[in-house]
């Protein structure tokens, strides 16, 4: 139950109420949970007046706030095709236009579609008190357990990567039952990321080279079966998109197109 | 907390609490227009306010959020533009368009589309379809399939481009090729504008019969008559008024799926502040009945109560609590405490029959109808032989015999049951509900709340999509109890989860097909064993399963001398099992059989070589012939003998053929593949369907109309308008009688101390059976101010017959051209002369129902690596007799048709051995957006039903029928899979490349 609303205009008054366990403090990012707060007072500290909705690219390197909404990274620069494409896979305008990056990797599961990207992508979050940087392929596993600090200020990526992004899913935007996504370095490192299933998507692999990507889509899906999909399915139509990834990516990387 | 929110320019200081939503806050406030869908992640959008000109769900913020940002409501658009004295600018330009396109069925969702096209056309002026359809992704609409939304965003846009717009409001001017004689034609109008309105889907192709030209009102595509309040967000709906002092209602349901109640303690729920009254099945009278919306006597069990001490499903009720507010009454519920005694629990419908399965309804007040058997869980059986089927098994040249499987699924309207009831100045116990059939709830409850029903008064407000699922008297026994218990006025609205897991859905059902054929393709006999699961209460089992054989199977009665004497076998067993139950739900029972029996239809094809629309239409009925079923069912009363008299199925099938391009795609291997894609195929499928209208001899509907001192007319329909339209094409119908136009009639639907009886809407009999009351009413009407015009003519020296005179524009008018305006003759009636009051009363029930036709085209993309299957396109051609409204009857079947698809490809309820659904959201439960459809065409085959004075037929139910045959078929096409069980998800399509060794 919300019994207390705060809004902090300073990252410092913000950490203050965070950290004050008198207050069964929690930080309230865009809103779209709020329903989901236990019978215990709880005091929602809103961080929308701390300047964390504003993103750049630095070096090559996207900075983006963590309140900032899937709608402006969609509308971004920084999102290509396939991003964009997770992203309008993930929600309506509406729930796009107010649920903010940090909050959706708080709250999503294992289905979601944009995490399965930024989880290609070796997003790395900044949390605060601090400034410490966690991967998101550190995080998601440990989320519900473990927390490097009171919230998170932002996300950051690095821009010059190709990603691509394939799912199967009953409809043209249901929530996938498999997605897939493919993220190459310019140094050949090849990065994928599996969803569609459990609690949060995960990283199938990770190397200098896409050698192997199929193998290792299938064995990360060994025992990916729920009441949605068998884990035989699930290892199968992995393989199949994983190499449709590569192939895309090699297309566009010989034709030169977009990263 | 005190905060300021600027709500459309205008700052507000309130005090709200921290932990209040935007939207009840606003909604406190006064702004209306955010309707609430009952979701907690804000999935379904019918909360949509503008925060800083973007589109958000208000549920999904704290109203502390939205300070220092400016929020906008449908209350800052457009509103009527005539006040008395004071005049407006009018409805704005997105708003006018939602009205003059049709994109406002049940309105509920309107406001919120709106918004997010104001905020889109603000950045976007000239947005492609695309980009309409994104700024409608956030708002799911169970109604319109978004096709004319997005042409109505898009009209605007071009309105406020100052670009000119094509007028929509007269009937589309068709060529003289378009009657019959010339019907394999598929040309488009004559005028320009028709064509771009039809192209655009604004307006249906439509191939008029030559009965209905001439008409002023009826075929013209006027403007529903409720669309200006549903487009200003006006509190049209049940929730949108507030009582004093009024409580809010939650249900404690139950946590497991058979038990019975040992212990139930609710003192500290009692103890707890602010809970006004919390009742168990200890406090209230134990009375059977049942919750299915239906005439009297109900033909089905009779094995509910508002509450009991057993529970037979996990949804099934346990207690009520009425509080302050709904947190304090959720907290009620979370402190009362019950020990169950659990009992085995029975998923499985083919379980429900065994020796040594639990007994469900063991209740000895339990009420059998007919042949059903509660020591046996069998809700209702159905054993219809007709012909002489063993024969004409016998005089086949092949047997096919196959089973197929249909889902439960959900009705998801966006508005959720919801009910307040309220004790009168005078102790009548006032129910407003969103209900089907205000008649039948103040029957059936009455009973059960110990009120004679003279003293309780059901009033309907506009309905926020209902689809068969507020045919039910589900939650209003809920509401009244609880004013009974604390003389309170009570609100009791169901959340999203609780509509998953409470409320009704689609019969789930297997359905074994045997069909006999010749070598030259008659059908010699037909065989359906049906097993239905009407889930833990029998409301609906046996007239849904009955209409499973009755419309599907009656369609296919051979040809030669089995179509003089068809041989048809239908049984069908309606079981009870531990799930929620089952219940009414647009098609009723038809889209099972049609699975069924079309796919088995396209089976046969391509086992035999036969051309899948020559071997339907070589079997299937035609016009006199008898409907097959008639003679031998009738939802549990006496069937009488029926013939069917049109059957325009030939013309919608060589429409649709022509639509699609048929004969360029089905069986031309070059247009199956694409190139550049190996993996994908292309698909296209058929299915042919027919449905029925209204329950002959059974459903009656009343209208009253009444001449204001105007020349207005007040016309009262005990029908209700669910968002379909009813209200328009019955004020129409009024209007065509007494020749004034549409805006002179004054239609009100419905109110049990207002309107006349009506059955409700259900059956698709509105148009037809109370259309033809509103008719009657109407030509009696006529009549009266016939003879009055004849008199005042008599008295002005012209000797005119009563019969010589017609009602045109407004006026009386003699044969040689003499007139009385009507409003002339209202004064003359109710001030001047022999006073009297110009009304009349009607009411009708038919002898026949007689079916309307359809055929159902769809293409598929199949992707045969990984079973992904996408709907392409979706074309249906429909002879629903006469269209009274093309507007209003296209967005039925563009409605439907989604409906359908999600049927097709990804509704489905599904519940683990304990009985816990998986499904209790929109996340979930996924239903079409508009930003993943396919592209949706609809044609309308008109013929003119004699049976009704305008000729009509209905058209709410067939659309979504024939989707899922079609799409299964145009899969087989694509890719050999055969499914025999839906819905099309991929793994199920894989499999079947798998076992076809295509991958």
């Amino acid at each position: 139950m919300i019994t207390t609303y705060r809004r902090p205009k300073t990252f410092d008054k913000a950490v203050k109420l965070l950290s004050d366990k008198s207050l069964n403090a929690v930080a309230l990012a865009g809103g779209t949970f709020i329903k989901n707060f236990s019978e215990k007072p709880v005091t929602v500290v809103d961080l929308q007046d701390l300047g964390l909705d504003v993103f750049e690219v630095v070096n090559q390197e996207v900075e983006a706030g963590s309140m900032v909404t899937m709608q402006q990274l969609c509308e971004s620069d920084v999102a290509n095709n396939a991003l964009s494409r997770a992203i309008m896979l993930e929600a309506g305008k509406n729930v796009r236009n107010t649920m903010v990056l940090a909050e959706h990797l708080a709250s999503c599961d294992g289905r979601s579609p944009l995490t399965t990207a930024l989880l290609a992508l070796d997003v790395s979050m900044t949390w605060q008190p601090g400034n410490i940087r966690v991967q998101l392929g550190d995080h998601l596993p440990v989320r519900n357990h473990e927390s490097p600090g009171l919230f998170v200020s932002g996300l950051s990526w690095k821009h010059d990567i190709w990603l691509a992004f394939e799912y199967v899913a009953r409809s043209p935007l249901d929530r996938p039952i498999v997605c897939v996504a493919l993220a190459q370095w310019p140094s050949g490192r090849t990065r994928l990321a599996l969803g569609g299933y459990g609690d949060a998507p995960i990283i199938a692999f990770d190397g200098p080279e896409p050698a192997g990507i199929e193998y290792a889509a299938k064995d990360a899906f060994y025992d990916a079966d729920d009441e949605w999909a068998s884990a035989e399915y699930r290892q199968d139509v992995a393989v199949t998109l994983a190499r449709r990834c590569l192939d895309y990516i090699q297309v566009s990387q010989t034709s030169e197109g977009e990263v | 907390m005190k905060i300021t929110l600027n709500i459309n320019q205008i700052e507000i200081k309130i005090k709200v609490n921290p932990g209040d939503r935007l939207l009840d806050t606003l909604r406190n406030l006064g702004y209306l227009g955010a309707k609430s869908g009952g979701c907690v992640r804000g999935e379904c959008g019918a909360c949509t306010v503008l925060l800083d000109g973007r589109s958000v769900n208000s549920c999904m913020l704290l109203a502390a959020q939205a300070e220092g940002h400016l929020i906008e409501t449908i209350e800052a658009q457009g509103q009527h533009p005539d006040q008395g004295w004071k005049k407006t600018t009018g409805l704005d330009s997105i708003q006018q368009a939602f009205v003059e396109t049709g994109a406002i069925q049940c309105g509920y969702c309107t406001p919120a589309m709106v918004l997010a096209a104001e905020a889109l056309l603000r950045d976007n002026p000239k947005p492609s379809e695309e980009e309409v359809r994104d700024a409608l992704s956030g708002v799911l609409c169970r109604c319109t399939g978004y096709v004319k939304p997005v042409q109505a965003i898009l009209r605007a846009g071009a309105f406020l481009r100052g670009e000119t717009v094509p007028a929509i409001g007269e009937k589309p001017q068709v060529s003289e090729e378009w009657l019959p004689e010339f019907r394999d034609e598929t040309r488009l109008p004559d005028k320009e504008d028709d064509k771009g309105l039809i192209l655009s889907g604004i307006l249906p192709r439509l191939i008029p019969t030559p009965e209905s030209k001439g008409r002023h009102t009826v075929g013209h595509p006027e403007t529903k008559v409720d669309a200006m309040k549903l487009v200003q967000g006006k509190p049209a709906f049940t929730a949108d008024i507030k009582k004093p002092d009024m409580l809010i209602a939650k249900v404690l349901y139950s946590s497991v799926a058979h038990a019975l109640i040992k212990r139930i303690d609710v003192s500290k729920a009692r103890a707890l502040p602010g809970v006004a009254a919390v009742l168990t099945w200890e406090d209230i009278p134990r009375v059977v009945y049942s919750t299915a919306g239906q005439s009297d006597p109900i033909p089905g069990p009779l094995d509910t109560f508002s509450l009991d001490k057993k529970v037979r499903f996990v949804g099934d009720r346990v207690a009520f609590v009425a509080a302050e507010t709904a947190e304090i009454a959720e907290h009620a519920l979370q402190l009362i405490e019950v020990e169950y005694e659990e009992l085995p629990v029975i998923i499985d419908p083919r379980d429900a029959m065994k020796e040594d399965a639990a007994q469900i309804h063991d209740e000895p007040e339990f009420v059998n109808f007919a042949a059903s058997d509660a020591s046996k869980n069998l809700a209702a059986e159905i054993r219809i032989d007709i012909g002489d089927v063993d024969k004409g098994f016998n005089e086949a040249d092949r047997i096919f015999e196959e089973e197929y499987v249909v889902q439960k699924v959900q009705l998801a309207h966006i508005e959720p049951h919801v009910v307040i009831t309220y004790w009168d100045e005078d102790d009548r116990l006032v129910i407003r509900t969103s209900t089907q059939v205000p008649f039948h709830v103040r029957r059936i409850i009455a009973p059960v709340i110990g009120l004679p029903v003279k003293r309780i008064r059901v009033i309907k407000p506009r309905i926020g999509g209902a689809f068969g699922g507020k045919q039910e008297v589900l939650i209003e026994d809920v509401a009244a109890h609880l004013t009974i218990a604390t003389g309170r006025p009570v609100l009791y609205e169901m959340t999203r989860e609780e509509e998953f897991i409470a409320s009704r859905s689609r019969h789930p059902m297997r359905i074994k097909l045997k069909t006999g054929v010749k070598k030259d393709g008659t059908i010699t006999a037909n065989e359906m064993i049906c097993l239905s699961n009407t889930g833990a209460y029998g409301c609906h089992a046996l007239t849904v399963a009955g209409n499973t054989g009755h419309k599907s199977m009656a369609l296919y009665v051979g040809d030669g001398k089995y179509r003089q004497s068809p041989n048809i076998r239908f049984c069908a067993d309606a079981v009870y099992t531990n799930t929620p139950p089952s219940g009414a739900y647009r098609g009723y029972g038809v889209p099972q059989g049609a699975w069924a029996v079309e796919r088995q239809m396209e089976a046969i094809v391509l086992e035999m070589g036969f051309d899948p629309i020559d071997f339907r239409l070589k079997n299937t009925l035609r016009p006199g012939e008898l409907h097959p079923f008639s003679t031998a069912w009738s939802e549990g009363r006496e069937p009488k003998p029926e013939v069917v008299n049109t059957i325009g199925l030939e013309d919608c099938v060589a429409q649709g053929k022509a639509a699609v391009d048929w004969e360029s795609k089905w069986g031309n291997q070059s247009w199956h593949e694409i190139p550049g894609k190996p993996f994908l195929r292309r698909g296209i499928g058929l299915a042919i369907v027919m449905q029925g209208t209204s329950i002959p001899y059974l459903d009656m509907g009343g209208a009253s109309i009444k001449l204001n001192d105007d020349g207005t007319f007040n016309l009262l329909v005990g029908a209700t308008d669910l968002g379909t339209g009813s209200d328009t094409v019955l004020g129409q119908m009024a209007a065509e009688v007494l020749g004034v136009p549409l805006e002179d009639m004054i239609v009100y639907s419905s109110d049990t101390d207002l309107t006349p009886f009506d059955k409700g809407a259900y059956a698709s009999s509105t148009t037809y059976i109370s259309g033809a009351a509103v008719t009657k009413a109407a030509k009696k009407v006529a009549e009266r101010i016939r003879l009055r015009a004849a008199r005042i003519f008599s008295e002005r020296g012209a000797e005119i017959d009563a019969e010589d005179i017609k009602l045109v524009n407004r006026s009386a008018v003699t044969l040689a051209g003499q007139a009385i305006s009507i409003e002339e003759i209202a004064m003359d009636a109710l001030h001047h002369t022999d006073q009297e009051q110009i009304m009349a009363v009607a009411s009708h029930v038919s002898p026949v129902s007689p079916p309307p036709f359809a055929a159902q085209f769809a293409e598929v993309t199949v992707d045969i690596e990984t079973g992904q299957t996408t709907v392409d396109k979706l074309v249906m051609v429909v002879d629903a007799g006469v269209i009274i409204n093309p507007v209003t009857a296209s967005g039925q079947v563009e409605g439907g048709m989604v409906q359908a698809l999600g049927y097709a490809v990804c509704e489905e309820m599904v519940y683990d051995a304990k009985g816990k659904a998986r499904e209790t959201d929109f996340l979930d439960y996924h239903i079409f957006r508009a930003d993943e459809m396919p592209e949706m065409k609809t044609i309308f085959v008109e013929t003119f039903e004699p049976s009704h004075p305008f000729g009509v037929k209905s058209v709410s139910e067939i659309p979504i029928d024939g989707v899922a045959p079609a799409v299964g078929n145009a899969i087989l096409d694509a890719c050999g899979v055969s499914l025999k069980e839906i819905p099309a998800v991929p793994e199920k399509i894989w499999r079947g490349l798998k076992e076809t060794q295509q991958i």
